[in-house]
């Protein structure tokens, strides 16, 4: 009993450190959505070539902070190549061809991953400054841990500060509410949506990026995180920004804790989360459809 | 563009996972084109079947078991008494269902009579089933005690070490080395193999004076291992002993390294692929890690040698537990067709049961009461990176067991008629 208390606020932090993770995939999926209306089933695969170009970048550097500098502004730059040139001649076909492409798109990533960087797992290192535990009172807890929940925080902030108090911002959120609004405004929603879907790929990527030292890496760690994506996607309220960032700490926080008291139940708890949540508030916890 | 509705958004994604499943159903189809042999193929073929998780938790290990029974098909230059072999794959996605399904439709298609595989003990235990009831040869290594246990029956035969042989050289051979790390804490994968070990763990341990302070079972293909590592290390036991496999184990081990478990602490994989599971973890990761496992390519044997000489030869790295498992089951039923002089099922099984010989891992036989093949286990310390001599110098081998599972202790009361 008496070791309780430190061993919940550690799952806590856990919980934060996984849910914040959780909250820039869902954030970029969500953006997605909100603009574009698709489900962007290539979410999972550019999380996963954010983290493979780490490792190259790594490879050929030695340097972990340029990996994580670099590797989510080329996914950026290829994802909105992506939506340029092979997105966006679908939209007036319909949301399910673009959805179906979209699927084409994870499973030729994942596929090109196999073949450059093998089938075989990776573990990647956490750079030196930030190996080792940091002493917090009742426990010790990883440093690099710590440092993903702080560039989670920082990078989510930023992207409110871009949304709440940049002009282009209030064009994207007036995007999401009402495209055709926009439109008759004058704006070019097209680019609109190449931008957003970047941003999408980008937050995507940074995620694979830091969860690299903490999961490592598999050709397949797309498919592992795509559901947790679509649950928060969910969860927040359908196109969201405030409810994926509420849905991933809860998902986060939910998870660790289970795993405390009933770990068998540590991924069945998530979903049926979200589906109680869903029963009572079928629009999301943030949503207003 | 419209806005998708929520209704519209779980119709797409509905249809999405329908698309998933046939792209699941392409690639078993796809694999199960592939057929091993060159040449005209002579009547009467004998198929045998591989059923490999080419997709799914175990997508990983797929390939290296393909090529382990290739292999050995190739050593028999995928002929046996005189007759082609037939090599049929099937992708069994890490699945039951799948799996079963695969198997009867390559029974019914291309008649197969010999199945090897699949990899996960919850699939293996299903596809066992379809074997008694289809009256084909089914041999599988895995960690579930039940094959040759409760469940056991003419038709399958176990090839890896019985779960208790396996936790009696992991507890007496760690405790060797380290007399004092008396108080364990267990990290147990929530499946039929998992299970198995687990009991044996505790079991064994009593008898070594381990005393079992928490222990916490986690679902298959689980990714987050925080939580059941904080929980681990907040209990301050001298070691924990993983029961886990595959990415699984690795994912463990890598948080038990974030958290500074390892090197200070001793983790244990007591049931490690070996080399397909230590290759993708940094040297650091690996110190101070104790390994038990069905293979080890240093194994001293003129059949693991040479085995070993042609896998690397012609993979460039050496072999782990995965493909000399689907390498050491292949050969003892041609070994065993071979014995018999015959290709009809009730034959080749007649000849495996009680066979004994020198094959992949020495002396070796199989129980013909249970099927379970006797074999030793073997337990690895991992090297510090700066004692390893090249980048595959994992470990040391420093135990070897060959306790078999007490008979009173087996549940297979009565293994029935072909």
């Amino acid at each position: 009993m008496e070791n309780l208390i430190p061993t919940l606020t550690v799952q806590v932090f856990n919980g934060l450190v996984v849910g914040m993770l959780y909250a820039l995939i869902g954030i970029g999926l969500t953006l997605i959505l909100g603009l574009l209306d698709i489900p962007n089933f290539a979410h999972g695969a550019l999380y996963a070539l954010g983290a493979y170009l780490l490792v190259q970048i790594l490879g050929m550097t030695g340097s972990f902070w340029l990996g994580l500098l670099i590797a989510p502004i080329v996914v950026f730059i290829l994802s909105m190549i992506l939506e340029r040139l092979m997105i966006r001649p679908l939209y007036p076909v319909g949301t399910n061809y673009v959805l179906l492409f979209t699927f084409a798109v994870s499973v030729i990533v994942q596929e090109l991953i196999i073949i450059l960087w093998g089938p075989v797992g990776f573990s990647v290192l956490p750079p030196t400054m930030l190996a080792g535990s940091v002493e917090l009172g009742l426990f010790s807890y990883p440093r690099y841990h710590l440092f993903v929940m702080f560039v989670s925080v920082a990078v989510i902030f930023a992207l409110w500060l871009l949304l709440e108090r940049t002009r282009y911002g209030a064009i994207m959120r007036a995007g999401i509410e009402n495209k055709t609004m926009v439109s008759a405004l004058g704006i070019d929603v097209y680019r609109l949506f190449t931008v957003g879907f970047g941003l999408g790929a980008y937050l995507a990527a940074l995620a694979g990026v830091l969860i690299a030292p903490i999961r490592g890496l598999t050709p397949y760690m797309g498919v592992d995180i795509l559901p947790f994506a679509f649950v928060i996607v969910a969860l927040g309220g359908l196109g969201n920004i405030i409810g994926a960032i509420a849905a991933g700490l809860i998902i986060g926080v939910t998870q660790t804790l289970t795993t405390q008291f009933w770990p068998q139940g540590s991924t069945i708890t998530i979903f049926a989360v979200m589906a109680l949540i869903l029963l009572t508030r079928p629009q999301g916890l943030f949503g207003a459809r | 563009m419209q806005k998708v509705t929520r209704r519209e958004f779980l119709k797409l994604a509905g249809t999405a996972a329908g698309i998933i499943g046939l792209e699941s159903a392409a690639v078993g189809c796809q694999v199960a084109g592939q057929v091993g042999g060159a040449g005209p193929q002579p009547a009467p073929e004998i198929p045998m079947l591989g059923i490999w998780p080419f997709t799914g938790a175990f997508a990983d290990v797929g390939p290296v078991l393909d090529r382990g029974m290739s292999l050995a098909l190739e050593e028999w230059s995928y002929k046996v008494i005189g007759r082609p072999i037939k090599y049929v794959k099937r992708d069994d996605e890490t699945k039951a269902d799948t799996a079963t399904r695969r198997v009867e439709e390559a029974i019914e298609t291309e008649g197969v009579k010999y199945v090897i595989g699949p990899w996960s003990s919850g699939v293996a235990l299903a596809v066992s089933e379809v074997a008694k009831r289809r009256k084909v040869l089914h041999f599988f290594s895995g960690g579930t005690e039940d094959i040759s246990g409760k469940r056991c029956h003419r038709y399958s035969f176990q090839w890896a070490a019985h779960a208790y042989t396996a936790a009696d050289t992991v507890v007496k051979t760690f405790l060797r080395e380290n007399p004092g790390a008396k108080r364990w804490y267990l990290l147990i994968a929530d499946y039929a193999f998992g299970w198995s070990l687990e009991k044996y763990l505790k079991l064994v341990g009593e008898k070594y004076g381990v005393q079992v302070i928490g222990s916490d079972r986690h679902p298959l293909g689980e990714r987050e291992f925080s939580g059941y590592v904080s929980k681990a290390v907040g209990a301050r036991p001298d070691v924990v002993a993983m029961v886990n496999f595959g990415q699984d184990a690795i994912q463990a081990v890598r948080t038990f390294y974030n958290f500074g478990w390892q090197p200070k602490q001793p983790l244990i994989m007591s049931w490690s692929a070996g080399v397909e599971e230590l290759v993708q973890l940094e040297p650091e990761m690996r110190e101070n890690v104790w390994v038990g496992t069905n293979f080890y390519y240093t194994i001293d044997t003129p059949v693991a040698r040479e085995f070993v000489k042609r896998y690397r030869q012609k993979y460039n790295e050496p072999p782990g537990y995965a493909p000399a498992a689907a390498y050491g089951m292949t050969r003892l039923v041609l070994r065993a067709i071979e014995k018999a002089r015959s290709a009809e099922v009730p034959d080749v099984i007649q000849a495996l049961e009680g066979w004994e010989g020198e094959d992949l891992l020495g002396k070796m036989s199989i129980d013909p009461r249970t099927h379970q093949t006797l074999r030793p286990y073997f337990f690895l310390r991992c090297k510090k990176k700066a004692d390893m001599k090249d980048q595959w110098d994992f470990a040391d081998l420093i135990g070897i067991g060959d306790t078999p599972q007490p008979r009173e202790l087996n549940e297979c009361q009565d293994i029935g008629p072909l």
